[in-house]
C-alpha cells in the first residue's frame, strides 16, 4: 500500500488528478479504517491529507461559515464561532461517536463517506450548506442532497477533492434531535434537523434511509403556520408518510416511520417555541 | 500508594502470552449453516503457510464436554462459521490472508434455525447418535432424545399438577422468549500452545475450566491427563464465554502438525460465532386460590443450544431447576430441554439459564396478581419460602432471607407508597452441586504462596483468597502471592463457574490454612459438595445453598417512541458475608449493568443462520451513562457462609423492569424490551386481546 | 515506511507495514497497555494520546503520527493523579478497559478541572467496560479531579 503525504493542496490535487481511483483520499482515516480492519477494503495507495494545513480552517466571511475538509469534528464543535453562530452544527457535530473520532474524523470525510447514521449531513443539509468540489477544470459548488446520492455514495469525481463546506448565515430557528433506540451511545436510529429562517423552512430527516430525506415541497406548504399544532402535525406525518425507512438493528422500517413522525413533530415544536 | 497494575496496564492477558517461535493462527469458517464439505482448495495460500485439513485430524476423536458432538476441524459445518480449516504463518497479518485465500466447496443440507422447529420429529438431524461425554463436565444424568435433535430433557414431578391445577381458581399463562447474546468479553479469546520434545502438551489460555480442559484435550491428543499442562493468565473478561474447550484443540492440532508453538487469537466478529447465551423459549401456567396461594405451575422450556451441545444439557438443567422460584407451591411440574439448532454453540453464560427462566416466571408472577387483583408485593411475600419449606426438588430450605431481600428492594424504589412505573422481581439461583474444590498454601520467603485453579477474569478471586488467607493466618494480605492457575502445580478443582469459588474455596482454604499453621509449611484442603437431581423426578438436592436477590425497577415510557427512561433499578443481593467488599459490589454493579443489557437491547440477529450484528456498533452493551440509575446493596448475616456474588444480581433487572412496564400496563413477553417492542405492547394495551398462541407468535 | 515520533515523552522510530494500525505498531513496541477490542474505535480499549488528543488506536495508521507526540498509560509517572484515583476507588475488574478509561479521563479533566458525575459519564460514553465497573470509575473521575486541584 503506498501511502502519498503532500504538503499542500496543489500537490494534493495534482497527484488526485495522475492517480484517480487508483488512491483512496484518507483524511482523518476514521472510516477507512473501520474497512480497513474488517478486511472489507484493500486500497493499493492513499492519498493522506494530514499534512494539507490550508484544509484546517474554520473561519467566518461576509456571514458565511467555512469549514475547511480537513476540520475535525471536535474542532467545528468547539469553535466559538461556530458555537456562537450555529449552535444547531455545533451540536449535530459534538453528537457524532466519542471525542476519539471526534478528534480524528473530519467535515470532508463524513461528507464524502456518505454514512447514512452520521449526524453532520442532515444538519447542514438544513442549513443549506454546500460543498466545494475542486478538481482540473476548477471548482464547482455542490448542494448536500446533490453530494450524497446513496449509501456511501457522493458526486464528487474521481480527479476531484473535497476542500471546503460553506454554510449560509444561519437561520433564527434551528435544531437538532437525535433519537437512539438501544444504549445511549448508539448511532441513531431516526434523526432530525430542522432550520427556519428567511430562507423559508428546512426539515431533513437522517439516518432512517440512505441518504438525508427532504422534502421542501412539504415545507413550503407548512412553513406559514408553524405556530399551529395541528399543522406541526399534519407535517410531521406528511414526512412520515413520504420517507423509504430502511430496517436495521436499531429498529424495523414501520417503527422508523412512527418514529420520523414523532421527532419531525417536536423538532417542529422546538422550532416554534 | 502504589499504583494498581490494572491502571498501568501491567496486567499480562492471554492476548499478550507469546513462545518462542510461535506461528500465528487464523481460522477458516464455514460460510453456510448446515453442509457437507466436498473439497478445500489451498493452491492460492501463499509458501510458509501450513494449513490444517479435516483430514490431518482424522485421528481425533470427538470432544464437547457433556456430548461429545464436535470434530476439531468439521468436515460437515453445522452453522455458518463452523471452522473447517485453519492455517499457521509467521505473521497475524499473513495468516489472516491465508485462511481468506483457502476456498472451501460446500453442499448445503437443509437448516433448522429456531429451537421448537429443530425439536420437532421431521426436522434436519444435526447429530446421528449422542454420545454422552466421559468428562468431568457430565456430572448429571444426560438424556438425549434418540433420534431427535433433543441432546437432553430434564423433569420435575412434584405434588399432583393435574389435581394442583383443578384446585386453583385462577391460572394464568403466559410464553416468554429471550434472544442469543454476546458476552463480549472485552479480551477475546487467546491461545499459544506447543507440544515439548517429550511430548507433553502445554497451553497458555484463558478459561474458567482449565481441568476440564486439561482432561478434553489429553482425551483427544491420546495423552495421560498428566502430560497436558494448561497455564491460565488473568482473562480481560469472560462472563462464561472462556469455559471448555473452544479454539484450543485447533490451535494444538496446528501445533501438532507445524511442530512450532501457534498462537491464535480470535477476531471480534469470530467471537460471535463461538459461543453466545442460549435463546430460550419458556412456557408457564401458575394457578392460584382466590386468596393468593400458589397451587400449582406447569414450565415448559426450551434451550436452544445451537450447533453443538457444549454445557447447553448443564443450562438446560438450570433453567428447569429455576423454574419453580423461591415459592411454596405444591404441585410442580417441568420439563426442559436442550435442542440443537444450526446456529453458533451456546454455552455458559453469567445466569447460566437461571436469567431465561427468572424472566418467564417473575413475570408471570406479575400476571396472576394482576389477574387475582392483589399487589405483586403481597403476592410474593404471601408465597415465598421460608427456612424449612421444601422446594420442587423436594429438598428442604435453609438460610433463606427472601423477604427481608424483597422489603428491601421494594423500599428503594417507595414501592409501597405508589406502584406504578414499579416492578418487582425475586431471584433464587443455584450454585455447583455436586462439585469439589482443593487448594494449598506454602510458606514463601516471609509470605505465603497459594496453589489453586481458580481462575482471575475481574472478579477479584485472587484478593479474596489472600484476605481470607491473610485473616486466617494473622498476616498482611500482601503476604500472600497467588500466582496463575498451572495444572501443573495447584490441585483440582472443578471450575471457576456458578459464582462458587469463593464459596467452595474459603472452604478449602479454612482447611488448608489450619493444616499449614499446624505443619509450619505446608497445608492442603479440599472441600466436597454433594448432591444432584435425578433427570427424571427432578428430586434430589439441586443446590447446597442457594443465591439469593430481589430487585426493583422504577422507569418512565415515552409512550409514542416506546423508549424506557429509567429512574433506578435497585438489587438486594444476600451475601452471607462480604470478604472483598469493593470485589463484592463491582460483581453486582457488574451483574446489574449486563442484565440491564439484557434487558433493554442485547440481542445477537440472525438472518438464515448468519449472525447479522457481529461488531460493537452493530451489537450494543451498556455505557456508563445507561447504568447510571443502578443500585444495590448487599445483606449480610453475623455468622452465615460467604456466598458467591457472580452472577446473582443480573436476572433481577429484565424481570423488574418488565413487571414495571407491566404496572403501566405495557406486558412485554420477549427480551430485549426495546422501544420497537415497547411500543407494540403500548398498542395491544389500547386494543387487547389474548396473548398470541405459541405457533402464532413463532412465525 | 519509518516513523519518527516522541513515544511517551522519548523520541522513538518505528517501522510501519503496509496499512499497519497504531494499535499493532505500539503493541510490537512493546506498549501491551494498548489493547484492541472491537477495532471500529467504538470501544476505548486501544485509546492513547496523540499530541493532547485521545485517539483509537486501532483506526489511527501508524504513519500518521510521524513527526507527533503519542502517550500511553505506560508514561505517566506514579504520582499521577488520575493513576492514583484508579487505584484508590478500586476503579477495575479485569483491568482491560483501564488505561485507555485513564487517559480518557486525564482529558476530560485538563478540558474540565471540576467535571460532575453526569458530565463525566458522558465523557466516558465512548468507553466501554463489559466488568460493569462505571459506577467506581466514575467515583475515580471525582476522586482524580481532587487530587488534581490538590496539586496545582
Amino acid at each position: 500500500m503506498r501511502w502519498h503525504a503532500p504538503a499542500d493542496l496543489e500537490e494534493a490535487l495534482l497527484l488526485r488528478g495522475v492517480h484517480g481511483e487508483d488512491v483512496t483520499v484518507h483524511a482523518g482515516g476514521t472510516f477507512l479504517g473501520i474497512l480497513m480492519n474488517q478486511g472489507l477494503i484493500a486500497p493499493p495507495a492513499l492519498l493522506s491529507l494530514g499534512r494539507v494545513a490550508e484544509l484546517r480552517g474554520i473561519e467566518v466571511a461576509r456571514g458565511e461559515l467555512r469549514l475547511g475538509a480537513m476540520a475535525t469534528h471536535l474542532a467545528v464543535e468547539r469553535h466559538p464561532e461556530v458555537r456562537e453562530g450555529w449552535p444547531m452544527l455545533a451540536r449535530a457535530f459534538g453528537l457524532v461517536a466519542s471525542r476519539r473520532v471526534r478528534a480524528v474524523a473530519t467535515v470532508g470525510g463524513v461528507l464524502a463517506d456518505a454514512d447514512y447514521a452520521s449526524d453532520p449531513p442532515a444538519a447542514l443539509s438544513a442549513l443549506g450548506a454546500r460543498a466545494i468540489l475542486r478538481g482540473p477544470g476548477g471548482e464547482r459548488s455542490v448542494s448536500i442532497e446533490e453530494l450524497i446520492l446513496g449509501y456511501y455514495t457522493t458526486c464528487i469525481r474521481p480527479d476531484e477533492l473535497l476542500v471546503e463546506v460553506r454554510v449560509p448565515p444561519a437561520p433564527e430557528r434551528a435544531v437538532y434531535r437525535k433519537f437512539v433506540s438501544r444504549s445511549s451511545e448508539d448511532r441513531p436510529c431516526v434523526t432530525v434537523a430542522a432550520a427556519h429562517g428567511a430562507a423559508g423552512l428546512a426539515v431533513v430527516v437522517g439516518a432512517l434511509a440512505e441518504r438525508p430525506q427532504r422534502f421542501d415541497d412539504l415545507c413550503a406548504a407548512a412553513a406559514g403556520d408553524l405556530a399551529a399544532a395541528g399543522a406541526r402535525e399534519q407535517l410531521a406525518q406528511d414526512y412520515a408518510a413520504r420517507v423509504e425507512p430502511i430496517g436495521d438493528a436499531r429498529g424495523s422500517a414501520a417503527y422508523r416511520r412512527r418514529v420520523c413522525a414523532v421527532e419531525v413533530r417536536r423538532a417542529l415544536e422546538a422550532l416554534a417555541a | 500508594m502504589r499504583v494498581d497494575p490494572r491502571a498501568r496496564g501491567a496486567v499480562r492477558y492471554s492476548v499478550d502470552a507469546d513462545m518462542p517461535g510461535q506461528l500465528h493462527a487464523a481460522l477458516v469458517r464455514s460460510t453456510v449453516a448446515h453442509g457437507v464439505v466436498r473439497g478445500i482448495d489451498v493452491s492460492g495460500v501463499a509458501p510458509g503457510v501450513t494449513v490444517l485439513l479435516p483430514e490431518d485430524v482424522a485421528d481425533l476423536p470427538l470432544y464437547g464436554c457433556q456430548i461429545a458432538d464436535q470434530a476439531v476441524l468439521a468436515e460437515r459445518p453445522r452453522h455458518a462459521g463452523d471452522v473447517v480449516a485453519a492455517v499457521a504463518a509467521p505473521t497475524p497479518a499473513a495468516a489472516r490472508a491465508a485462511a481468506r485465500a483457502v476456498v472451501v466447496e460446500v453442499d448445503e443440507l437443509p437448516a433448522v434455525f429456531d429451537a421448537l422447529d429443530a425439536a420437532r420429529e421431521e426436522a434436519p438431524l444435526l447429530h446421528e447418535g449422542l454420545s454422552v461425554s466421559d468428562n468431568d463436565a457430565a456430572y448429571f444424568g444426560i438424556r438425549p432424545v434418540a433420534g431427535t435433535n433433543i441432546c437432553h430433557r430434564f423433569r420435575i414431578r412434584h405434588g399432583d399438577v393435574e389435581a394442583g391445577f383443578a384446585a386453583a381458581d385462577v391460572v394464568v399463562e403466559g410464553t416468554f422468549r429471550t434472544p442469543a447474546a454476546a458476552h463480549v468479553p472485552m479480551e477475546p479469546h487467546a491461545t499459544v500452545a506447543r507440544f515439548t520434545e517429550d511430548g507433553r502438551l502445554e497451553v497458555v489460555t484463558g478459561t474458567q475450566t482449565p481441568f476440564n480442559m486439561r482432561m478434553e484435550l489429553a482425551a483427544m491428543f491420546g495423552l495421560d491427563e498428566e502430560d497436558v499442562r494448561i497455564v491460565v493468565p488473568p482473562m480481560g473478561g469472560s462472563f462464561g464465554a472462556k469455559t471448555f474447550t473452544r479454539q484450543e484443540g485447533i490451535v494444538a492440532a496446528l501445533a501438532r502438525k507445524t511442530g512450532r508453538p501457534v498462537k491464535l487469537v480470535l477476531g471480534r466478529s469470530e467471537e460471535f460465532l463461538t459461543l453466545n447465551r442460549h435463546p430460550s423459549i419458556v412456557h408457564v401456567r401458575l394457578g392460584a386460590t382466590r386468596t393468593g396461594d400458589l397451587v400449582a405451575k406447569a414450565v415448559t422450556c426450551w434451550a436452544d443450544t445451537g450447533a453443538y451441545a457444549d454445557c447447553g444439557p448443564g443450562v438446560a438443567q438450570k433453567m428447569g431447576f429455576a423454574a419453580p422460584g423461591p415459592y411454596r407451591i405444591p404441585n410442580c411440574w417441568v420439563d426442559a430441554h436442550a435442542v440443537y439448532t444450526n446456529t453458533p454453540p451456546n454455552g455458559a453464560f453469567r445466569g447460566y439459564g437461571a436469567m431465561q427462566s427468572i424472566w418467564a416466571s417473575e413475570r408471570t408472577m406479575d400476571l396472576l396478581a394482576a389477574r387475582l387483583g392483589t399487589g405483586p408485593l403481597e403476592l410474593r411475600r404471601r408465597n415465598l419460602l421460608r427456612d424449612g419449606d421444601a422446594y420442587a426438588t423436594g429438598e428442604a430450605m435453609h438460610g433463606t432471607c427472601f423477604e427481608e431481600l424483597l422489603d428491601r428492594a421494594a423500599a428503594a424504589v417507595g414501592y409501597e407508597h405508589d406502584p406504578a412505573g414499579k416492578g418487582l422481581c425475586l431471584v433464587m439461583k443455584g450454585m455447583q452441586t455436586p462439585s469439589r474444590a482443593s487448594i494449598a498454601i506454602e510458606r514463601e520467603g516471609d509470605g505465603y504462596v497459594i496453589r489453586c485453579a481458580t481462575t482471575e477474569m475481574g472478579q477479584g478471586a485472587r484478593r479474596s483468597l489472600a484476605l481470607l488467607a491473610a485473616e486466617r493466618l494473622g498476616c498482611r494480605p500482601e503476604q500472600i502471592r497467588v500466582p496463575d492457575p498451572d495444572t501443573d502445580r495447584v490441585p483440582y478443582d472443578t471450575r471457576t463457574t456458578s459464582s462458587r469459588s469463593t464459596f467452595m474455596m474459603a472452604g478449602a482454604l479454612a482447611e488448608a490454612c489450619e493444616a499449614l499453621l499446624e505443619d509450619g509449611r505446608r497445608g492442603h484442603g479440599t472441600i466436597v459438595n454433594d448432591g444432584g437431581l435425578d433427570p427424571d423426578t427432578g428430586q434430589g438436592v439441586a443446590s447446597t445453598h442457594w443465591h439469593q436477590a430481589a430487585g426493583a425497577a422504577h422507569l418512565e415510557v415515552d409512550e409514542e417512541t416506546g423508549r424506557v427512561r429509567l429512574h433506578r433499578v435497585h438489587c438486594a443481593v444476600y451475601a452471607g458475608r462480604v470478604v472483598n467488599a469493593p470485589g463484592a459490589a463491582l460483581q453486582n454493579e457488574g451483574s446489574m449493568t449486563m442484565g440491564l443489557g439484557t434487558a433493554l437491547f442485547e440481542s445477537v440477529d440472525f438472518n438464515e443462520g448468519q449472525v447479522t450484528n457481529a461488531n460493537l456498533s452493530d451489537y450494543n452493551v451498556p455505557t456508563a451513562r445507561d447504568a447510571a440509575a443502578l443500585t444495590h446493596e448487599l445483606v449480610e448475616r453475623e455468622g452465615a457462609p460467604i456466598h458467591g456474588l457472580g452472577e446473582t444480581a443480573l436476572p433481577p433487572v429484565p424481570a423488574a423492569i418488565g413487571n414495571a412496564l407491566a404496572s403501566l400496563g405495557i406486558e412485554l413477553y420477549d427480551l430485549p424490551m426495546t422501544p420497537e417492542r415497547v411500543l407494540e405492547a403500548i398498542d395491544r394495551r389500547a386494543a387487547p386481546s389474548p396473548e398470541p398462541d405459541l405457533e402464532a407468535r413463532r412465525r | 515506511m519509518r516513523v519518527a515520533f516522541v513515544l511517551d515523552g522519548a523520541p522513538a522510530e518505528l517501522e510501519a507495514g503496509e496499512g499497519e494500525m497504531l494499535v499493532d505498531a505500539l503493541r510490537a513496541a512493546g506498549r501491551l497497555s494498548v489493547r484492541e477490542t472491537c477495532g471500529i474505535g467504538v470501544c476505548g480499549a486501544c485509546a492513547v494520546i496523540v499530541d493532547d488528543e485521545p485517539v483509537s488506536a486501532c483506526l489511527m495508521l501508524a504513519a500518521q503520527v510521524d513527526g507527533r507526540s503519542v502517550t500511553t498509560v505506560e508514561g505517566l509517572p506514579d504520582d499521577d493523579p488520575v493513576l492514583q484515583a484508579f487505584t484508590q476507588a478500586h476503579a477495575a475488574q479485569c483491568g482491560w478497559c483501564t488505561p485507555g478509561m485513564v487517559l480518557t479521563v486525564k482529558a476530560m479533566l485538563a478540558d474540565d478541572p471540576q467535571i460532575d458525575r453526569e458530565r463525566a459519564a458522558e465523557g466516558l460514553g465512548g468507553n466501554l467496560c463489559r466488568c460493569g465497573s462505571y459506577s467506581r470509575i466514575l467515583d475515580a473521575v471525582q476522586l482524580a479531579a481532587e487530587l488534581t486541584l490538590k496539586e496545582d
